[in-house]
């Protein structure tokens, strides 16, 4: 017959200790694969009218935030200049492999007619900055076509109702192609439409004989924002950052580290 | 022929009375609370956290699993240590919704305990401190900066012993105020498994 106690005097003391042990297991990881957010600089972060400019395109709104990271000790610097030195190439501090990013996004309709909406995540790292709205203009000289915006991360545009909100996520694995991408563009030269309309997982188009594969991609320092959308909405998002080395800056006796991007500008004739 | 009736239900009880008078004085007490063991014990436990306040339009209620270490100085008084670990997802409605957080409190109680036989209830209150596994809840703007910080709250369970003189099982649930999260306040309800060495 079975007798759950004499099941329990069995265990011994096994039972609460396992729970207490996993407690404390809990407790002890805490600081393991913790994220830190960044909300967007002002709420609503993004806010169109959804009146068309003069040139009948839909009204865009861009902003975005600098992460604030830390220059590396001594030794980290000579462990860089090591790698740099073995490579042949120069290696970043800020590394896709060290930092992760992920953004969170909320799109409201605050006006009366249902309307289409998109977001593009452009960004910078320590060498290069990219603005779809630069490189948009840059294409459309010459001609009066409308603006071709080729974003970094694009979100599949979407239709909301009045009044309705949808929430959504651009996820790491999307920051790391753009980060590849980006350094591909700035740093080796690739065909920046072609890496940017392929994901090089599928189509290595621009990356593969161009980045070489024992590169240290760097991680996006600046996220831009861009947000359109042909009626009245608003759009707010928070930035995600795993930090893995400790990188980000927010102990005082640390100083800034403030490289200074280029800023990407497409040959005209493309 | 009432009257006589009466008489004899009388007589009759009278008789009953003396025998229960008669019976030993040395009858055994089951279950016998002076046999179940006291003094140091641990407690694990499983359950929910569920958050109110401002903090609670944003993060939904999680699941919980912590431990008790303690001690019973009498048998209705005890001091013990919790320790309490929580995950959460941030409700729909913001920016973050579907991230999740985690909460981790010690706490130092004091508790009470009546007792019935097999089954006793307690209460139960102290002060520790609580701590935020992210910074989710200041982008939100809904606590300060710190994630770190004091609460202090009390609760009242009831314990059923298991006969077997070192187990009992228990609910408890506690409601604590948080000074890191604003005008927040949590309850947390648990069931658990006790050993007493």
């Amino acid at each position: 017959m079975f007798d759950p106690v004499s099941r329990l005097r069995g265990f011994g003391l096994s039972s609460p200790l396992a729970l207490a042990a996993l407690a404390s297991l809990g407790l002890g990881c805490q600081d393991l694969n913790t994220p830190i957010y960044f909300p967007s600089p002002v709420t609503p972060a993004l806010a169109v009218s959804g009146a068309a400019d003069a040139m009948g395109n839909p009204p865009r709104a861009e902003n975005g935030l600098t992460l604030q990271f830390r220059n590396p000790t001594k030794d980290e610097q000579t462990e860089l200049d090591t790698q740099k030195n073995t490579l042949g190439f120069d290696v970043p501090w800020i590394q896709r492999d060290h930092v992760h990013l992920e953004m969170t996004y909320q799109v409201t309709n605050t006006g009366s007619t249902p309307g289409m909406w998109s977001i593009g995540v452009d960004g910078a790292n320590e060498y290069t900055k990219y603005d779809e709205n630069i490189v948009a203009m840059v294409l459309g000289q010459g001609n009066n076509d409308a603006p071709q915006y080729i974003p970094l991360i694009p979100v599949t545009p979407q239709i909301l109702g009045p009044g309705q909100t949808i929430s959504g996520t651009v996820r790491e694995d999307d920051f790391n192609e753009a980060e590849l991408d980006l350094y591909g563009i700035g740093q080796w030269m690739s065909p920046f439409n072609a890496v940017l309309i392929n994901n090089s997982q599928v189509n290595p188009i621009g990356i593969m004989s161009f980045v070489p594969p024992n590169a240290v991609i760097p991680a996006l320092i600046e996220i831009d924002v861009n947000f359109t959308a042909d009626t009245m909405m608003t759009c707010n998002y928070a930035i995600r950052v795993r930090d893995d080395d400790d990188q980000l800056l927010h102990n005082t006796t640390d100083t800034l580290f403030s490289p200074t991007p280029t800023l990407f500008v497409p040959p005209a004739t493309m | 022929m009432a009257a006589l009736a009466t008489s004899w239900l009388l007589a009759g009880a009278s008789v009953a009375r003396a025998q229960v008078t008669a019976e030993p004085a040395s009858a055994v007490v089951f279950p016998d609370p002076n046999k179940f063991a006291h003094g140091l014990y641990t407690e694990g436990e499983i359950g929910a956290v569920a958050f109110f306040g401002k903090a609670g339009g944003v993060v939904s209620p999680g699941f919980a699993i912590g431990a008790h270490v303690g001690y019973d100085i009498f048998r209705w008084l005890a001091l013990q240590a919790h320790f309490l670990g929580s995950t959460h997802q941030i409700a729909e409605g913001n920016v973050l919704a579907g991230q999740l957080l985690q909460t981790y409190q010690g706490t130092v109680e004091g508790k009470l305990t009546l007792r019935f036989g097999q089954t006793s209830i307690f209460g139960e209150g102290g002060v520790g401190l609580a701590r935020l596994s992210t910074n989710a809840l200041y982008a939100l703007m809904v606590e300060p900066r710190y994630r770190v910080g004091f609460t202090a709250g009390g609760g009242a369970g009831a314990d059923y012993h298991s006969l077997s003189r070192h187990f009992s099982v228990g609910i408890r649930g506690d409601y604590l105020l948080l000074t890191n999260l604003s005008g927040s306040q949590e309850l947390m309800a648990t069931t658990y498994l006790r050993y007493t060495f």
